[in-house]
């Protein structure tokens, strides 16, 4: 088992469903941010050194080093034997002794904030976003939200409006790198599910054009930031 | 007239931030936007625009296979 690290920039946030969703804390920190640097492999720093502004860089290195220590102590092995590779689409994996390893994981950051969700087995998805203000928000919406969501949104305005839009867009964003393809599916062209629209916090969710495959989605949202998970519910569950 | 990448590094400049300040550095063509740390959101915001400037528009695989600038100006040339 990998030496815990003494002061961890992670912690336990929430588990559900036999998911674990540990929370990063990614504020600037001399430290830890060298101390991540450490725990990277060769390649991992390569793309650490591509980044060209210094926020992206520490989230990216804070994150994959947490990830690292809690795959490793998941699947009790040493953090420099784990390896990741990229599926279609770049969702990564965990590679363990050049095999898959038996762990689904996956990773979200935006602004000091990081999720990492983590179980043994299936499909899920993260996504996190702090609720900056934007120059513009009618393009996105426009271009992710469906009728019923963006009615909803017309209901709204002020900070209301930018916590509605967040909470759709994380759970969109949840169920699209739950599923592997990014945006290779138009936001737009889904909702969630009826009652997450009236405000609930959990639902279970069919893509159209996939109704054999379902997921259960939950909201995370925190005062700090927004944040859902998707996670597909398994046939012998 | 513009070329297509001055287009796109001029939008790039007016329309991207990272972290609230501008995007700052020269783009790299070879570089994933995704890489350069703008956000998801601001990501869509911006294929939106890119869409109107060039009266195109981005089906959901074209999304998924642009991984590059030079890629999406090799894109907007080839619709040119």
């Amino acid at each position: 088992m990998p030496t815990p690290i003494a002061e961890g920039w992670w912690r336990l946030f929430r588990i559900t469903g036999g998911v674990e969703v540990s929370h990063v804390d990614l504020t600037p920190d001399d430290a830890r941010e060298t101390e991540a640097y450490a725990r990277l492999d060769e390649s991992e720093r390569e793309r650490c050194r591509r980044f060209q502004h210094p926020g992206p860089q520490r989230r990216f290195a804070l994150c994959r080093a947490a990830l690292r220590a809690i795959l490793s102590r998941r699947l009790g092995c040493e953090d420099g034997r784990l390896a990741f590779g990229a599926a279609p689409y770049t969702k990564p994996y965990a590679v363990l002794e050049g095999q898959p390893a038996p762990i689904a994981f996956n990773v979200s950051h935006s602004g000091d904030h990081g999720l990492i969700a983590v179980a043994s087995k299936g499909r899920l998805g993260v996504d996190v976003e702090e609720r900056a203000t934007r120059h513009d928000l009618d393009g996105p919406i426009a271009g992710v939200l469906g009728p019923d969501e963006r009615a909803r949104l017309a209901a709204a305005d002020g900070d209301e409006k930018l916590r509605l839009f967040f909470y759709f867009w994380t759970l969109k964003e949840a169920l699209l790198k739950a599923i592997g393809t990014g945006h290779g599916i138009e936001m737009s062209r889904f909702q969630v599910p009826k009652n997450m629209r009236s405000g609930e916090a959990t639902g279970i969710f069919r893509f159209p054009h996939l109704p054999t495959a379902t997921w259960r989605l939950e909201s995370l949202d925190t005062k700090d930031f927004a944040a859902a998970l998707a996670y597909d519910v398994m046939p012998d569950a | 007239m513009a070329t297509t990448e001055e287009r796109i590094r001029k939008l790039v400049d007016e329309n991207l931030e990272v972290d609230g300040r501008p995007m700052g550095r020269p783009l790299d063509l070879n570089s994933s936007l995704r890489d350069t740390g703008v956000s998801s959101v601001d990501f869509v915001a911006f294929a939106k625009l890119v869409a109107q400037e060039f009266n195109t528009s981005f089906s959901a695989e074209d999304c998924a296979n642009i991984n590059s600038v030079g890629e999406l100006i090799a894109f907007l040339d080839a619709r040119s």
